[in-house]
């Protein structure tokens, strides 16, 4: 399922936080929302996922424009923070979710064991969540995220934290899920995980200040490096 | 909804603590309040002159559950220094010439009451005339301040504890970033908080049975009425706590600001419940008890525990915390627009 978004806007009182963003992600692709710390990249999946109106401007999945009640069973999304239930075992934290997206029971059962396979935690399925470490919680929320096979997959600053190595498999994870068609939106702030994208959007200040792909992108740079397009803005910025 | 609450019944039982703040810590509390409001056997000690009280009085008094102490009539002339220096004394009775009874106490208190109304039962012995019959429509004269009070406290318990473990839950759910994880899947607004007042109101039902059955049957709490009407009473005061505990984590962003909000919402509530005659609160301030659910749960509560009331006497009560909850949950659902306009 693409992702349309057309010269969306948000403001938080006096500040406008989305600055007239368009683009457009085909289905199937991995996009990358790529800035530093308050440049709108969480406010912006929050309003792609619905749970923040937009000021003006319309967001659409497919043909639907959001918000839709509808579509939501179609997306995944995990949250910056963990979000999960500590009190539950990991078992628990996805049979609920599963619940929630009416998988059936025995189809609840399978995915629950696919995904807590394809993140390593089936040995540790019935420990209580407040006995996890900090990768093993981010692991937990991917696989809830993924539990109901959506179409479209919302992972705000999934790998923030976490060491190389878990890094590396959660990216794999990601370039498994895009095999099968899911479309991804992932904001970071790390400059080096765009070579793992299809597209990138560059926001800095609530605006879009590039988005192509990224092979395009590292093309505009001379050093090769995406950091000099945010330093190339932020001196504009300045002069103007 | 019904995941909902079966996750909410999950979570509190694997939180020990939760389970023990709805189950164990009325029963502990009410017991604290059988034993500080019950019959406390307490003995006033009263100091008086041998020389100066006439001797039909000294044998009146020794027939009370008094203790006397002799003293002498320097230190009966000066009541006020000699219950300074004894601490141990409540009372210095003296019958000073061509006056009546003089009682002096060292401050207003329980102990001195004690002490007051084993004097005037010694005084009635003497003169039968001046004894008073009184009669009560409803309860006895022997009852004590827990079983005229004990049903506040019902109430005050099914509601509070079920208030602070709901708002607690719902506050961390917004702070731990899950309500906005649940509010992307498809459940409805109004699903989470019915889901939530389910999941809750089962610890409601065992709460309510365990602390009726105790305060009847272990504390002997004097009940008139069907222990059914009570503990329905109970269940409908509790599923309103979710929902006032719901509405009150609307307006805190954290667990601490749950506690800080309790002086203006819950504390309140407790004067206005019974405890104190509404009557007797000046302006008609009393009047402000119909704002307040708790009212409702503890006037229902008295008048099946006191009066022997059934449901055709109670019905307005019930349906006025009924309405309460029902205009909380439509309020709920829609502060939680905040995080999904659908």
């Amino acid at each position: 399922m693409d992702i349309q978004l057309s010269h969306v806007n948000k403001r938080f009182g006096d500040t406008a936080v989305i600055k007239d963003v368009s683009f457009t992600v085909a289905a199937g692709e991995i996009c990358c929302l790529l800035g530093p710390s308050g440049s709108g990249k969480t406010t912006l999946i929050r309003l792609m996922i619905g749970a923040l109106p937009a000021d003006s401007g319309t967001i659409q999945f497919g043909d639907t424009e959001m918000p839709n009640m509808a579509i939501l069973k179609r997306l995944g999304f995990m949250p910056q923070n963990d979000a999960l239930y500590e009190d539950l075992s990991a078992q628990g934290n996805l049979a609920f979710f599963g619940g929630l997206y009416h998988l059936p029971k025995r189809t609840r059962e399978a995915r629950i064991a696919e995904v807590l396979d394809m993140v390593e935690l089936t040995d540790h399925k019935r420990k209580l969540v407040k006995d996890f470490s900090g990768g093993m919680k981010k692991r937990l929320s991917l696989a809830i995220a993924i539990l109901h096979e959506p179409d479209i997959l919302f992972l705000d600053e999934p790998t923030a934290g976490i060491d190389p190595v878990l890094r590396r498999k959660i990216w794999a994870q990601f370039q498994s899920l895009k095999a099968q068609g899911t479309t991804i939106i992932v904001s970071t702030h790390v400059m080096d995980e765009v070579v793992e994208c299809d597209k990138g959007a560059l926001l800095y200040n609530g605006r879009l200040i590039e988005y192509d792909t990224v092979d395009r992108l590292l093309a505009k740079t001379d050093s090769g490096r995406i950091e000099d397009l945010f330093f190339a803005a932020s001196e504009s910025e300045a002069r103007s | 909804m019904i995941q909902l609450a079966k996750r909410v019944i999950r979570q509190t039982i694997n939180d020990k603590r939760s389970v023990m703040l709805i189950l164990v810590a009325p029963l502990l509390i009410l017991t604290l309040v059988y034993f500080l409001l019950g019959d406390s056997d307490y003995v006033a000690t009263v100091a008086i002159d041998p020389d100066a009280v006439p001797a039909p009085v000294i044998d009146a008094l020794e027939q009370q559950e008094l203790e006397l102490v002799d003293i002498t009539g320097d230190e009966a002339d000066q009541a006020l220094d000699y219950l300074q220096q004894h601490e141990d004394v409540d009372a210095v009775l003296r019958f000073p010439e061509n006056s009546g009874m003089d009682i002096t106490l060292y401050e207003p208190s329980t102990k001195g009451a004690t002490a007051i109304s084993e004097i005037q039962e010694a005084m009635a012995d003497i003169n039968p005339t001046a004894e008073a019959e009184v009669s009560y429509v409803y309860g006895t004269q022997d009852q004590t301040l827990f079983d005229s009070l004990g049903y506040v406290f019902l109430a005050l318990f099914s509601f509070f504890f079920v208030f602070i473990i709901s708002a607690m839950a719902l506050v961390r759910e917004r702070s731990r970033g899950t309500l906005e994880r649940l509010m992307m899947t498809p459940i409805r607004r109004g699903e989470v908080i019915a889901g939530y007042t389910l999941g809750y109101s089962v610890f409601a039902v065992i709460q309510a049975i365990i602390i009726v059955l105790y305060a009847v049957f272990v504390l002997q709490l004097s009940n008139e009425g069907n222990i059914f009407w009570i503990l329905l009473t109970m269940v409908l005061l509790a599923v309103t706590a979710v929902s006032f505990g719901a509405t009150i984590s609307i307006f805190a962003g954290s667990e601490l600001q749950v506690v800080q909000l309790i002086p203006f919402t819950i504390i309140p509530q407790v004067f206005f419940s019974g405890l104190i005659p509404l009557d007797l609160i000046p302006y008609h301030l009393g009047n402000l008890s119909y704002i307040m659910p708790i009212y409702y749960g503890a006037a229902a509560i008295k008048g099946i525990m006191v009066y022997g009331d059934g449901l055709s006497d109670i019905w307005g009560y019930l349906a006025g915390l009924t309405a309460y909850a029902l205009v909380l949950y439509v309020i709920n659902t829609q502060a939680l627009k905040k995080f999904r306009k659908l």
